[in-house]
């Protein structure tokens, strides 16, 4: 059951689902993972639309792609060959991981849309990169307006106060999480986060402050009876998996996801130009797997962890996700160094198998009961 | 047929290769005792040169994992790997260097004295995500080595445009001051265009190599690739220069002569991604019936001309496009590369590997089907396999599906078995 400062985006979600986005009037842009300058694709006249995978079996994508890949870009291409995805105009996706890259030329080709485009990302921070970066984006922006796009600074500029201004309230929320004051579940985030991958920025924005409002006044005392965690890994799209993970006795007070705090921090870049303040929140944001090293990210976790009183870091990530499962082993072993238990779960296609999530959940938190006294 | 085999073999000169394979590692021990510099770094790119140029030891862990497949190394490698909590989903690249560097590294039984401790680690931004995460490993492993945090534009060779290749130059660039600094050595530019002239030659000899397989019966089949190890290990030096034209002038004597791999070829074969390093063998199972592995995806990777009036900027060129030309990162030029394939080397049938250790090469892989079926009525099966672990292989699905396979293209070309 949502909550009801969630319901609103419960509804955004449904209506979606109802009414095909494409008879909303707007042009939408899909892309995989929020390495994407949806600021951009904004500006430029589009709606940023998240292509989502979700739970479903795979039949018509198994004629373009092995089965061991995630099963997020199977079923989203699944979803895609079915004509799910018909309304978008085009794809754009930055370079993350390989997956992401095989399927954005296997789209071109078989699904198709106008741009679809990979813009190549640097993985240093140097003046030459930022440079190279720059000119990325200005590759992207000539292919937007090729297919129809209006880019211009102005707009541009518009775009990143509206984006910015979504993160910082969602970050507003975050530290409500790390308090334990949020009045709703993980599975309610969740839920709140995706409402935003399919909604215009303005009216999601307004979604979001009346969320604020309402959460103020309905702050809940005290933490409760259950073990606060933080959950680290891939894209998690089932509030159904956070809510077993709660229901098994843990409170989800943080988060390292690719569809949680990373998409986020920081709110904004800075910089005299938009396009500056684009590459500057880009260059510093809270790093993937797939763009950096487990080394650098295992402190930035840790910190986390002590900022919103985790006792524990659970691992989720989507099966053969290869960023993910090769910074394992060693985000582990930092963890271990700081005395912080962690568990590990794969979500595979066939579904979220919630008996065995349950069990390993359960488990884990009468551990740390036990640990914690 | 057994799981792990080694590929019959019919050039002198491959033979020859051994000797090759034992120098170019006694090479890099000798390097370390000296006391010159070695640096580990992934293959497929133009750093390789530059350490020819800088008189320092280029080592390629990526080319260890064949080595260790060869030998019957990679099982204990993997255990090692399992046990430090590593995926077996993950590339079996990964997973034996990892067992490798934290298990028999320095253990006295290592054949060819295994790989001497890096002191530079060139480390990946770009290229596939396991090749960057086994960087990652290493850098941890091997606290005391410099490490070179490299970036290169992650895009489609025929998207390349001036700005990629602007940034490639400036690392390039950045490369060549972070040896000096870490070495001391310095870059001598006429040496580096030396060494431009002869890589590019190695790859003129490799297509003129390559060319001769359009010959029928074909004097040169994919069990015969391990030839590739000079282009991977020796680029821009003469040792690659000279292997390669004593096996130009085989290749030619034999297609002249009309000697074929084997004596009644029949059926001619595309390989599509990495072989089975632990079973090379398989390329001669085909040839019990007439089937010849004539041409590989992986090949064209090593046929790309350098510009040698400009040496950095064809490095950075060759940086951009040798991967993504076998990856998923041009599938469409990939395609094209293939079916041209296909056409001029009068390809009957196309095997298709579905390498559960590979991703970017996989990906791709059935657009590639289905345009060999529709443009040239080439058709392909799929073999399910691993490029580095047996156990994601069956031997006997493998024998069905090709005898079936080649059961059809006898049909379709009107042969009786
Ligand atoms: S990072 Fe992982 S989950 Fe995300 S697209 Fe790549 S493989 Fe899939
Ligand atoms: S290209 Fe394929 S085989 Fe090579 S390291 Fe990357 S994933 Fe592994």
């Amino acid at each position: 059951m949502p909550s009801q400062p969630a319901a609103p985006f419960y509804e955004v979600l449904k209506e979606n689902e109802r009414v095909t986005p494409a008879l909303s009037g707007e042009r939408y842009v899909g892309y995989f993972c929020t390495y994407t300058p949806i600021e951009i694709i904004h500006a430029a006249g589009f709606t940023p639309f998240r292509v989502a995978g979700g739970l479903d079996s795979v039949s018509l994508a198994d004629t373009l792609t092995p089965n061991f890949i995630c099963p997020y870009m199977r079923v989203a291409t699944e979803k895609a060959l079915r004509g799910e995805y018909g309304f978008l105009s085009g794809l754009v996706q930055g370079y993350t991981c390989d997956v992401a890259c095989g399927l954005i030329n296997i789209w071109k080709d078989n699904i198709g849309g106008d741009p679809c485009h990979l813009v190549p990302l640097p993985y240093n921070d140097n003046e030459a990169s930022r440079d190279f970066l720059r000119s990325a984006l200005k590759e992207l922006i000539e292919k937007l307006d090729r297919a129809g796009g209006c880019f211009s600074e102005e707009r541009l500029e518009h775009s990143l106060s509206l984006y910015d201004e979504i993160r910082r309230v969602i970050l507003d929320l975050y530290d409500r999480r790390y308090e334990g004051s949020l009045p709703f579940s993980a599975g309610d985030f969740l839920t709140v986060i995706q409402a935003g991958y399919v909604t215009p920025p303005e009216r999601y924005l307004g979604l979001l402050k009346t969320l604020r409002d309402e959460a103020d006044h309905e702050r809940e005392d005290g933490q409760p009876p259950s073990i606060p965690v933080l959950v680290s890994g891939s894209l998690v799209e089932e509030p159904r998996i956070l809510e077993i993970i709660e229901e098994s006795g843990g409170r989800i007070c943080a988060d390292d996801l690719c569809t949680g705090f990373r998409q986020w921090s920081p709110a904004t870049g800075s910089g005299a130009r938009p396009l500056d303040r684009v590459i500057d929140r880009h260059m510093r944001r809270f790093p993937c797997p797939s763009r950096s090293r487990a080394r650098d990210r295992a402190p930035l976790i840790i910190d986390l962890v002590r900022r919103s009183a985790a006792r524990g870091v659970i691992f989720l990530f989507q099966k053969f996700c290869t960023p993910h499962l090769a910074d394992y082993p060693i985000l582990n072993e930092e963890l271990k160094k700081e005395r912080i238990p962690a568990t590990v779960f794969e979500m595979e296609e066939t579904g979220i198998m919630e008996g065995q999530l349950r069990t390993r959940m359960e488990t884990f938190f009468e551990t740390l009961g036990e640990r914690d006294g | 047929m057994d799981k792990t085999k080694k590929s019959t073999k019919r050039l002198r000169t491959a033979k020859d290769l051994n000797r090759l394979v034992i120098d170019y590692y006694l090479e890099c021990h000798e390097a370390k005792r000296r006391g010159t510099p070695v640096g580990w770094m992934p293959p497929m790119n133009g750093a390789i040169e530059l350490f020819y140029a800088m008189d320092l030891q280029p080592v390629f862990p990526e080319n260890w994992s064949p080595v260790c497949a060869a030998f019957g190394l990679t099982p204990g490698n993997f255990d090692v790997t399992d046990g430090l909590g590593y995926s077996r989903d993950l590339c079996g690249y990964l997973r034996n260097i990892t067992g490798y560097v934290h298990g028999f590294m320095n253990d006295e039984s290592i054949p060819l004295g295994g790989l001497p401790e890096p002191d530079i680690l060139l480390s990946p931004g770009g290229g596939c995500v396991p090749v960057m995460k086994i960087f990652h490993i290493l850098e941890r492993r091997f606290p005391k080595a410099k490490v070179f945090s490299a970036d290169l534009p992650q895009v489609a060779v025929e998207d390349i445009r001036k700005h990629h290749l602007d940034y490639a130059v400036w690392e390039m660039n950045r490369l060549i001051d972070f040896l000096t600094e870490v070495t001391g050595h310095r870059m001598d530019h006429d040496r580096l265009a030396e060494v431009v002239k002869l890589s590019d030659q190695a790859c003129a000899l490799w297509d003129e190599i390559m060319s001769y397989r359009r010959f029928i019966p074909t004097p040169l089949s994919a069990a015969e690739i391990g030839i590739m190890f000079v282009m991977v290990t020796r680029q821009g030096t003469q040792i690659a220069v000279d292997f390669l034209t004593a096996v130009r002038d085989e290749v030619k004597e034999r297609a002249e002569a009309g000697i074929g791999v084997i004596d009644d070829e029949r059926i001619r074969l595309f390989w599509d991604n990495i072989p089975l390093w632990y079973n090379m063998g398989l390329f001669n199972y085909f040839e019990k019936m007439g089937g010849v592995a004539v041409a590989e995806t992986y090949s064209a990777a090593w046929s790309l001309r350098l510009d040698t009036e400009h040496p950095l900027e064809a490095l950075a060129m060759k940086s951009l496009m040798s991967y993504p030309l076998v990856s998923c990162v041009s599938i469409r030029k990939r395609k094209e590369m293939v079916l041209k394939a296909c056409r001029e080397y009068s390809i009957d049938g196309a095997v298709l590997h579905r390498n559960k250790s590979c991703v970017p090469i996989t990906l791709g892989q059935m657009d590639i089907k289905r345009a060999l079926e529709e443009e040239l009525g080439v058709p392909s099966v799929i073999i399910d396999a691993d490029h580095m672990d047996d156990q994601n292989f069956s031997v006997a699905q493998f024998e069905t599906r090709v005898d079936a396979f080649m059961e059809m293209l006898y049909e379709k070309k009107g042969l009786k078995l």
